[in-house]
């Protein structure tokens, strides 16, 4: 009826964090791992695998991500779309902005930085909309 | 959209939370409609005009 699955609501939440923080375990281990199996010599199909290891438990995140929407009741999900979006549209700004003081000197950065900028907009207006709501 | 919940629910005893598991929503969904932030959906109003054995009119009616 409201949630698409068969989990009870109550427990999306705990069963979320599981999920999230086993991909970010996983995460985690495959940077350290790479950093420790990455041979030079080796074939570039290996160095290739080695590297792009962690990709596997960033998309595990993601799924993890959905599964928990899925779960939670209709007004959870307003208003987690609610502030991803607000966190997308603030990230946007913010990335155009930077890039048009990168002609002004300041440093270029890594894409890698994308996702936990995103990650931190989202967590910042998640929180600022938890401490309006309250 | 103006509503009865509170009402119907302390009339027969239950908790928020208690509300919240018959309705499978969380306890801060039933909250929401009760204080009138939040209008269910038609397949959540049917569920709650369900347990409470009455129809959506009868707990729901529009502001005026």
């Amino acid at each position: 009826m409201t949630a698409m699955s068969a989990v009870p609501v109550k427990k999306a939440p705990a069963l979320y964090l599981v999920e999230f923080g086993v991909c970010m375990t996983l995460y985690v281990a495959a940077i350290l791992l790479r950093e420790w199996l990455y041979d030079p010599n080796a074939s570039r199909t290996l160095r290739v695998a080695v590297i792009a290891m962690p990709v596997v438990p960033v998309w595990l995140a993601f799924l993890a991500v959905v599964r928990h929407y899925r779960r939670i009741d209709e007004l959870s999900k307003v208003i987690l779309l609610k502030n991803i979006a607000v966190a997308a549209g603030f990230m946007a700004c913010l990335v155009t902005s930077y890039a048009l003081l990168v002609d002004a000197g300041l440093p270029t950065l890594s894409i890698t930085w994308a996702w936990p900028t995103l990650a931190a907009c989202w967590a910042a207006t998640t929180a600022i909309n938890e401490w309006r709501a309250r | 959209m103006k509503n009865l919940l509170r009402q119907l629910r302390n009339e027969r005893g239950l908790t928020q939370a208690d509300l919240a598991d018959r309705l499978n929503v969380s306890r801060q969904t039933v909250n929401a409609i009760e204080t009138e932030r939040y209008d269910p959906s038609l397949p959540l109003a049917f569920a709650i005009a369900r347990v409470f054995g009455l129809k959506i009119e009868e707990i729901f009616t529009a502001d005026a």
